[in-house]
């Protein structure tokens, strides 16, 4: 009982004319850079952080939060229009998406896939509401020694699904702890690794490290692709922007298969809308009557890939709000802007915020109904954007990432750092070094840090504390599954096809 | 193959250096049994095992029968290096006179640098777009925003 009244109390927090307002205002920027190549939610987070510190901390993660969904909405706009994704999870949908836009159902694409991720999005953040107290009750139980686990299998986890080599995925890892361990140690007082650098005294900021990889590397691949000259051609927006009878009984089964598979992938962490996206299209083509449809334009093939990654987003908030640990680099930047704000996610957040927390997955509802009118009715004012020729866009960018770095402290260091961590945002790409685990353990390598030497004190020293519980044994028995895992599975692949071919 | 090489000797170096600055650290014990030097020592630590696992999957790639040539598949894409040198050159130049211009003129001459380079042709919008956007950005952040920017040498 307690629990709906402060579910309806969300709704009253989350209806307030100013929060309205902020949730269109980030479902609206979601939107805009789901569209724009060249910036990602993580980027677009981290930029705002800045410009909203005086803001009601409510508003200001409401907007964020609006920011991170929204993107998913418009990300399926360019793959459908130009088959490039505006974000990676709607690699998939550009797959049939294009190819519909091709036999003049571009209206329809956009339809199914505006309704698909509503739906899908609704059944995410209903499935959040229902686990996320139970999840966070049990989360209570936790003591440093279980936390510490926790982001480590939360690390191990992203390091060796993220990307395409494990070990690759464990550099970024352990460099993002690097990274975080800069600066003045808390326990101690102690420096650390800051060169004799007086600004490195207070860490490494996050946000500069997120603009950097993310916007400023994404500019120099972008504007490498226009001096190469490889940009496909944009398809005009044609046909109703309705379904047929006929192809809304093909996207209903997709859509609801998709909500359920993305809010399962969005939970566990690594995983991410990507895979989740790729599951539904699997999955949809294994059931499909008519598989040999899909890649030529199969409506189902937009369906159920664009309602997993927008349910995704939904179940990635169940970790972050629930435990205070991301499960990827956007829910990372989530993270660091709760921090930013003073307000550490995790489950006495609960009980101490509970205003806080209903009120932002409350006005995750409402943002999806604006974002069904922004991305349907709406989509060609935001399909204008993708006339914004993009040798013009990248250089505002960068512009733009400047405003969003200055504005923290007015440091020039830090805006030499984001033209670093560009190039190496950059570099790591071509050496497929992934960025979102050095992200996350960048966000998480102070708790984790404090959480280790916390446990250590509490057992005088002694290791044994973190096989000592069963919560903690779990935690490492996945851990250690996660990193075998993808060495195990090609050898289990290879022995299966063996015994098929005897 | 030879980049992951060249990233399996980074790690060892990069190892042997951060192994190298934690024993620098001055160490007070004072309530806290393992001290400022632990944690990174584990993550050192770390970075050696992470180097194995680099010689693990190097040595797995070599053993491995070379993948079927896919047509379709996309083509390897080296990075163009001077290109990158020459707008992370720009860039830093940007940021150099950054205060001391101030952000509107800086950023003007900036984004028409950049756009009269990779949108050759358009230069009236290149020129309206470099500093409609830094001027109406610097309107925005500073007066509506309350966000601090450079002023250089413009009186406002």
């Amino acid at each position: 009982m307690e629990t709906l009244n402060h579910i309806l109390n969300g709704f009253s927090v989350c209806m307030q004319p100013i929060n309205l307002w902020y949730t269109f205002v980030g479902v609206f920027i979601g939107t805009i850079i789901g569209v724009l190549p060249g910036i990602g939610p993580s980027a677009g987070i981290a930029l705002l952080i800045p410009v909203t510190y005086g803001m009601n901390p409510t508003s200001a993660l409401i907007m964020m939060c609006g920011i991170y969904y929204g993107t998913k909405y418009g990300g399926s706009t360019t793959a459908i229009l130009i088959r490039t994704p505006g974000e990676a999870a709607s690699v998939m949908t550009s797959l049939d998406g294009y190819a519909m836009a091709q036999k003049g159902r571009a209206g329809a694409a956009l339809a199914v896939s505006a309704i698909g991720s509503f739906i899908a999005g609704t059944i995410g953040v209903v499935a959040l509401t229902l686990f996320a107290l139970p999840l966070a009750s049990m989360a209570l139980k936790f003591g440093p020694a279980e936390y510490f686990c926790l982001m480590l299998f939360a690390m191990t986890a992203v390091s060796s699904l993220t990307g395409k080599s494990p070990a690759k995925g464990m550099l970024a890892t352990i460099l993002g702890l690097m990274i975080a361990t800069i600066g003045i140690d808390l326990q101690s007082g102690q420096p650390r690794y800051t060169m004799g650098i007086a600004e490195f005294q207070d860490g490494v900021g996050f946000i500069v490290v997120v603009v950097g990889l993310f916007a400023v590397a994404e500019v120099l691949r972008g504007l490498e692709q226009v001096h190469k000259g490889t940009a496909p051609p944009m398809i005009k927006i044609s046909g109703s922007l309705w379904l047929t009878k006929e192809e809304w009984q093909r996207s209903i089964g997709p859509i609801w298969r998709g909500g359920i598979i993305g809010f399962v992938i969005g939970v566990l962490p690594g995983a991410g809308g990507t895979i989740a996206s790729i599951m539904s299209y699997t999955t949809e083509k294994r059931l499909s009557k008519h598989p040999e449809e899909f890649g030529k334009g199969a409506i189902e093939g937009v369906a159920g890939p664009e309602a997993a990654n927008n349910s995704d987003t939904a179940g990635a908030l169940v970790p972050l709000l629930t435990l205070g640990v991301p499960g990827g680099g956007a829910t990372a930047v989530l993270m660091g802007a709760f921090i930013m704000y003073g307000i550490q996610p995790g489950p006495l957040l609960f009980e101490k915020r509970p205003d806080l927390v209903w009120g932002l997955v409350d006005s995750m509802y409402i943002g999806n109904v604006m974002l069904l009118i922004l991305n349907l009715p709406l989509v060609g004012l935001f399909v204008r954007l993708l006339y914004i020729p993009v040798a013009i866009l990248y250089p505002l960018i960068v512009a733009i990432s400047v405003i969003g770095t200055y504005a923290i402290n007015g440091s020039m260091l830090d805006l030499y750092m984001i033209l670093f961590f560009g190039i190496v945002g950059y570099v790591f790409d071509k050496v497929d070094i992934p960025v979102a685990p050095l992200v996350l353990s960048l966000v998480l390598g102070g708790i984790m840090e404090q959480s280790f030497r916390q446990a250590m004190t509490i057992s005088g020293a002694d290791p044994s504390i973190f096989v000592k519980s069963g919560i903690s044994v779990t935690l490492i028995a996945l851990s250690l599954i996660s990193i075998a895992l993808p060495i195990i599975m090609p050898k289990l692949k290879a022995m299966k096809a063996a015994d098929d071919e005897d | 193959m030879l980049t992951d090489k060249i990233i399996f000797v980074a790690t060892l170096v990069l190892a042997a250096v951060y192994f190298y600055a934690t024993s620098q650290i001055p160490s007070l014990e004072i309530g806290d049994p393992l001290g400022p030097k632990a944690f990174p020592r584990l993550l050192g630590i770390g970075l050696l095992i992470t180097a194995g696992v680099l010689l693990f999957e190097i040595l797995r790639a070599r053993k491995a029968p070379p993948p079927p040539v896919d047509p379709a598949a996309e083509k390897e894409d080296p990075p163009h290096w001077p290109l990158l040198g020459s707008v992370v050159a720009w860039t830093a130049v940007y940021f150099a006179v950054f205060t001391t211009l101030g952000f509107i003129i800086s950023t003007s001459l900036y984004l028409l640098g950049m756009t009269m380079w990779f949108h050759r042709g358009h230069w009236k919008m290149n020129v309206l777009t470099s500093v409609l956007f830094s001027a109406g950005s610097y309107y925005m952040f500073t007066q509506l925003l309350g966000v601090t920017l450079a002023q250089g040498v413009l009186p406002f």
